[in-house]
Formats: C-alpha cells, sequence, structure tokens
C-alpha cells in the first residue's frame, strides 16, 4: 500500500495521503490540551473510569455487593455515582471523537475504516467472531493490567511521564515492551509489512 | 460544575484529535508494535516531549494541578505487562477504543465491553491481593525529581528535548 501511494506521488498523478492530520500535528495538539488540562483542572486519565461505570451499573443491580467491594464502593456509591471531571473527560472523547468522523470521514484513509483491519485479515481470516473475541479478550486484559497498574496510555504514559512521575516510566517501559513482544508472537510467521 | 463542563470540552477534543491522528487505526498501533510504522510512537513522544516541558512550566509558576501515581514496583510492572498484552492482541487501549466506538468500529466496541468486564474482574481480586499490592515495593509519589534531587525544569528541559530529538530526527517514519 506504501508504495502504492509513493508510486502516485512520484508520478504526480494525484497524492493519496493516508492520514487526516500528521503525527507532528496530533502530537503537539495532545501535548499542548495536556498542558491545558493540567492547568485547569488535572491531566488526562481514561481507565479509571470504566470502573466508576462499573460501579454505578453494580450499585443499581446488586448494592449490597457494590459496597462491601472494597474496590467498587472507592468509585461512586448508591447516591453519588463518582461522575465527575474524569467521566465527563470520556464521555467528551466520544461525543468530540464522533463530531470528527462525522465531519471528516471523507478524509479518513480507507484502509482505516471499519471493523475489521486488512493486517489483522491477512494473518488470522476474516471470521468476524475471531476479531470481536480478540478485541474483547484484549479489552479485559487492557483494564485488568491498567487497574493493577493505577493507570493506562493517557493516565500513566501521556499524563504521568510529563509528570517525571516514577511509576509512569516503569508502566511505559513494561507496557510497550510486553506489546512489543506480543506484537511480534501474533504475527510471527507473517512477511507482510 | 464548571469543572465538569471543562472535562468534557477537554474530552472532546482529545477524542477528536485521537481520531484525527489516526490513533485508533489498527494499521498504525500494530504498525508501531511490530517496529514497522513509527506513527503512534512519534505521535506519542511529540505529545510527551511538549507536555513534559509545558507542565514543569506550569509548575515553576505554581500552576501546575499535579497528579503523580504512587509507585508499588511489582504491580504497576506487572500491570503493565497484562496492558501490554491485551494492547497487542485488541489494536486498542482504553482510552482509542471509546473514540473507535463513537466511529462505529465494532472491534472498538468488543474492547470496550471487554474493558468494562476486565475492570470488575480486578475488582474481585482487588480485596485479596489490596494488602500486598500496596504495601510490598512501595516508594509512594516520587518523580524522577524527588529522586534525583534536580530542579524538575531542568530534567524536562532535557527529557523534552531528547524526546523530540529522537521524534524528528532520529527515528524514520517506516522500517522494513
Amino acid at each position: 500500500m506504501q508504495d502504492f501511494t509513493t508510486n502516485l506521488t512520484m508520478n504526480g498523478v494525484l497524492m493519496e495521503r493516508d492520514y487526516i492530520i500528521s503525527w507532528k500535528a496530533a502530537g503537539i495538539s495532545l501535548g499542548l490540551l495536556l498542558i491545558l488540562a493540567t492547568a485547569l483542572v488535572k491531566p488526562l486519565g481514561v481507565s479509571t473510569q470504566f470502573v466508576v461505570s462499573d460501579a454505578a451499573v453494580v450499585h443499581k443491580v446488586a448494592p449490597e455487593f457494590a459496597e462491601s467491594n472494597a474496590y467498587l464502593s472507592k468509585y461512586g456509591n448508591k447516591t453519588d455515582w463518582g461522575v465527575g471531571y474524569g467521566w465527563m473527560l470520556v464521555l467528551g472523547m466520544f461525543v468530540g471523537g464522533g463530531i470528527a468522523s462525522t465531519l471528516l470521514r471523507k478524509r479518513q484513509p480507507e484502509q482505516d475504516k471499519g471493523s475489521m483491519p486488512a493486517m489483522w485479515k491477512q494473518r488470522f481470516g476474516d471470521s468476524m467472531i475471531k476479531r470481536y473475541a480478540a478485541a474483547f479478550g484484549g479489552g479485559a486484559l487492557l483494564l485488568f493490567g491498567a487497574r493493577l497498574a493505577g493507570g493506562c496510555t493517557s493516565g500513566h504514559m501521556i499524563s504521568g511521564v510529563p509528570q517525571l512521575a516514577i511509576s509512569s516510566f516503569i508502566f511505559a517501559v513494561t507496557g510497550f515492551g510486553a506489546a512489543i513482544l506480543m506484537a511480534k508472537f501474533l504475527y510471527r510467521s507473517s512477511s507482510e509489512s | 460544575m464548571t469543572t465538569l463542563v471543562i472535562g468534557f470540552l477537554i474530552g472532546c477534543a482529545f477524542g477528536a484529535i485521537l481520531y484525527l491522528g489516526g490513533a485508533t487505526s489498527y494499521r498504525r498501533i500494530l504498525g508501531t508494535l511490530r517496529l514497522k510504522d513509527m506513527w503512534i510512537i512519534k505521535l506519542m513522544g511529540t505529545a510527551i516531549g511538549v507536555g513534559t516541558l509545558g507542565i514543569y512550566l506550569l509548575d515553576l509558576g505554581g500552576l501546575a494541578n499535579m497528579s503523580i501515581k504512587p509507585a508499588y514496583i511489582w504491580g504497576v510492572a506487572l500491570g503493565g505487562i497484562v496492558f501490554g498484552i491485551g494492547w497487542a492482541v485488541s489494536g486498542f487501549c482504553p482510552g482509542t477504543c471509546v473514540v473507535g466506538v463513537s466511529e462505529g468500529k465494532k472491534d472498538a466496541l468488543a474492547t470496550l465491553l471487554g474493558g468494562l468486564v476486565g475492570a470488575f474482574l480486578f475488582s474481585l481480586v482487588f480485596p485479596f491481593i489490596e494488602a500486598s499490592l500496596f504495601e510490598t515495593a512501595n516508594f509512594g509519589q516520587i518523580t524522577l525529581e524527588s529522586v534525583l534531587g534536580v530542579s524538575g525544569i531542568y530534567l524536562a528541559m532535557g527529557l523534552s528535548a531528547g524526546l523530540l530529538g529522537i521524534v524528528f530526527f532520529v527515528l524514520k517514519d517506516k522500517y522494513e
């Protein structure tokens, strides 16, 4: 795909960009947003809100269990569900992502659309069930790990490292390390690039 | 109330940036994790480079509302490993799966639902591991500044320059 794009560019026929905004633009904007958030309220974070959401549901469905659980009871209770700055931020991510994708979908590279990534399909076949199962299982590991570590890509890597937090350096190294090894393992027999 | 509105608006910008920057793209995430397409690491490195200097500049004026996570070494390291495996398997992280759902990706929805289950499973396990988790090798809210005894702004300048230098001038966009 890259060769194809490069060829088109080199021949000067037409340029098919394989991005909407560059990593530079996105990275600088994200850095500035982090600074703004830290100045106004506090840095960015997402994974805690999965527990807040769980706690809200469990408090509704099984209030006694929720009260008795040492973890869930920390995040919201029967009357106050713990919905605050952090939860509104995640809600905002959904709304902001939705608005951006609605307005600019035609600029999004075709290969980044849809629920079946081409790279995945080439390696693991076109079973949607398999893709969803992996996404679900991966999601469970993501949040179990993030809660164990106290943060995720946003809270630890994007926000924690800039605060020079030792815990976040540890998370960045072990998180990226494990992810790189796992990706290598998953695509071990693949020659596709 | 104001805080809630600010949170929502910052979230909107965050979600839009992740979508526009391709952070919800499996091709980009796995490309970076397979060390072939450096897009995501460059995006993150730039954000961290800009953010580090900015936060410590704010801190000079006493304006940074920092939130340092405690360093309970084993829990953080093990959590990072479990997280990393999930990241490579799903292709999303907790934030990008929310944005992925907003653009209609069903595999992102599967990750989000899995994440709610994973967080719930952690809450079931938590009572049994709480004591050992936070009492073993927990150094509290330490930072590079507190450990090295060097003023944070100097460290921030060094880290920012180093990261931005690597991302802009050392790393190529793609590797075979």
